[in-house]
């Protein structure tokens, strides 16, 4: 039969779409403010584990009697654990998400969209991922104003701001290509779970970089898991413009081959998907 | 009512202008699906040696089935659990990739060219909400709005004629969590109407509706099919929504298509046994007729059942009026559930 003709005029279709996207980003965001109570309680959760920190770094520095150790002070060894702690506890649970969508059938849904199911997943998850990121960021923060004062970070806070972008879609690519696991095996937690230590390890979350030995430095910084916390908390604490500039870089770079891959991956998983649900 | 201003005149004649071809909304040709399953024996072991070895075998969900769905017509598409209705309908609304076969709706290939399809088809799904949970419904109105690609006046437009048809008004700002099943389920049929579809899948869109509810839900997917002429591809359980609601049913049981008639045929061929109740004046002694089987009896009030094959409702009755003196009579064809229960059985008897 005769095909019938698009819905969206041509004029003003790039413009449609980023508000297609954008929309799919601001409902996420208000949904989530439903949820800041429970997240807001759940957050405290942050503070036991930065107060935990607090006392061991307090006893090493105290055991080195130095003010410095890889370069980082007390102060900044911590407001590095807030930021990297803030990143890591506000990313949405996207392969428990999509892992539930196919096994309740719920895909289909958003299967028959005009959409992108990739793109929509990313907006949803930047929306949750950056009303997270500011509730941790005020208790975090508050502990370490209580601690130490206003910090003085210059540009540190934009960096942060900035880098937390590219993480955030480094670890959606990643995510979502563990979620997308859930189109074969309908259960994904044993990835994630190794994922997520990959990222508390040499991903630099638990401890900066240059804290590690040369060797498994190296190895680090040949692995996308470093563009997630240790970058972002790194440009928060001790921003430097020319690293900076290599860290959006490196994250791009990765952005760039994960999501290709990452493409590859979707492609091959709708094509075998077996939606759940009569 | 439908919204008569001049844009949506424009717009309802241009769908009239794209509609004018007569060839189907949806064409299917030797569509089959098959998935492969793994088996896992019971016990730790087993777990283990399907690990290693796992048992894997092919499962037909959908035989080469071939059937083709008219503009504007209202289809009911039936089967027992487990028949491939669901499977069949995420094949054409391009979720599921086909085994074998070809599918076209709208023009489109549905598994290859779906988000350009999806700009023209809406799905209700009764069981699943596409509505945000914590936020209003006019918040999910906005989203779709926005997904759909709808300019702005139009979207307003349209929204306020749906809320007006759906009597939305008074909750639609209210959270959808707070919502009754049946405020709900209009919400959802509104949200995939926003864009004005041509096609409108329905997967069980009463279920678990109240009757009061069910009949407002009826009507208003009548209503969209009479004055917006959407094609309507109906999977319902319930046979009141086929019975008030389709025209054509098309049942399918084991992947297969076993059936593709009229709902009227479908009741006529299959109408085989009627229902007489009886209150006689004094209770019978006995009642020997070829056809005719006493369902039920106390005192002078009997339920029979009348195989029409065997022996005429007229014959019956002549029977009746002949030997008793009768207080009332009433005869009733079987309800549209029996009938669908007995093409399940027939057919499944015949496969």
């Amino acid at each position: 039969m005769d095909r019938p003709a698009s819905v969206s005029a041509p004029d003003g279709q790039v413009g449609r779409k980023v508000q297609k996207y954008a929309a799919v980003g601001r409902i996420t965001v208000r949904n989530n403010f439903a949820y800041i109570r429970s997240f807001l309680i759940r957050s405290w959760f942050l503070l036991v584990i930065l107060f935990i920190f607090v006392q061991l770094w307090r006893v090493t520095f105290e055991g080195e009697g130095t003010s410095l150790i890889a370069g980082y002070s007390f102060e900044q060894i911590i407001w590095y654990l807030i930021f990297g702690e803030a990143i890591v506890l506000s990313s949405p649970r996207l392969p428990t998400k999509i892992e539930e969508e196919v096994k309740k059938g719920d895909v289909g849904y958003q299967l028959t969209r005009p959409m992108s199911y990739l793109l929509y997943h990313y907006f949803s998850f930047m929306g949750e991922a950056y009303v997270r990121v500011a509730v941790n960021l005020v208790l975090g923060g508050t502990l370490g104003v209580v601690l130490f004062g206003w910090p003085d970070f210059g540009f540190g806070w934009l960096g942060f701001l900035v880098v937390s972008i590219g993480s955030f879609t480094v670890l959606y690519v990643c995510y979502m290509m563990i979620a997308l696991c859930a189109f074969w095996v309908e259960e994904t937690k044993g990835l994630m779970f190794v994922f997520n230590k990959l990222v508390f390890t040499i991903g630099g979350m638990m401890l900066p970089l240059e804290f590690f030995p040369e060797t498994m430095q190296t190895v680090a910084r040949w692995l996308p898991f470093q563009a997630v916390t240790y970058f972002a908390a790194k440009s928060g604490v001790r921003f430097e413009w020319g690293a900076f500039g290599q860290m959006l870089l490196t994250q791009l770079l990765w952005i760039v081959v994960l999501s290709g891959l990452l493409v590859l991956v979707y492609r091959k998983g709708v094509s075998k998907l077996n939606v759940n649900g009569g | 009512m439908i919204a008569t201003d001049p844009a949506s005149a424009q717009t309802d004649r241009q769908t009239t202008a794209r509609f004018s071809s007569s060839a189907p909304a949806i064409r299917v040709e030797g569509l089959c699906k098959s998935f492969t399953v793994k088996h896992k024996k019971p016990g730790l072991l087993g777990s283990v040696q399907s690990l290693f070895k796992p048992n894997l075998s092919e499962m037909t969900a959908v035989q080469p089935i071939d059937f083709t769905v008219e503009q504007g017509e209202v289809l009911a598409f039936l089967g027992p659990n487990g028949a491939g209705k669901s499977t069949t309908i995420k094949m054409l609304t391009g979720i599921l990739h086909p085994s074998a076969g070809y599918a076209e709706v709208l023009g489109f290939n549905p598994w290859q060219e779906r988000t350009k399809l999806a700009f023209h088809i809406g799905s209700v799904f009764g069981q699943k909400s596409q509505l945000w949970y914590h936020l209003p419904p006019v918040d999910t109105f906005e989203l779709m709005s926005r997904i759909y690609e709808l300019p702005r006046h139009d979207y307003h437009k349209r929204r306020d004629d749906l809320i007006e048809r759906f009597e939305l008004g008074e909750f639609l700002e209210t959270p959808v969590r707070k919502l009754s099943l049946g405020q709900r389920m209009r919400c959802e049929i509104a949200a995939a109407l926003l864009h004005r579809p041509k096609i409108v899948f329905l997967d069980e869109p009463t279920i678990g509706l109240d009757v009061v509810v069910k009949h407002k839900i009826r009507d208003l997917i009548r209503e969209m099919n009479r004055e917006e002429g959407t094609t309507l591809f109906l999977t319902s359980h319930d046979a009141g929504d086929i019975e008030q609601l389709c025209k054509r049913a098309i049942v399918i049981n084991h992947g297969q298509v076993i059936l593709d008639d009229t709902v009227s045929n479908m009741k006529r061929l299959f109408l085989t046994h009627k229902t007489i109740h009886l209150k006689l004046q004094e209770t019978p002694q006995g009642f020997d007729l070829p056809g005719v089987e006493v369902v039920k009896q106390k005192g002078a009030g009997l339920r029979l059942s009348v195989d029409t094959a065997k022996t005429s409702i007229e014959a019956v009755l002549a029977h009746i009026v002949n030997h008793h003196r009768l207080e009332d009579v009433t005869i009733q064809d079987p309800s549209m559930e029996e009938i669908i229960t007995h093409i399940y059985a027939q057919k499944g008897k015949e496969g």
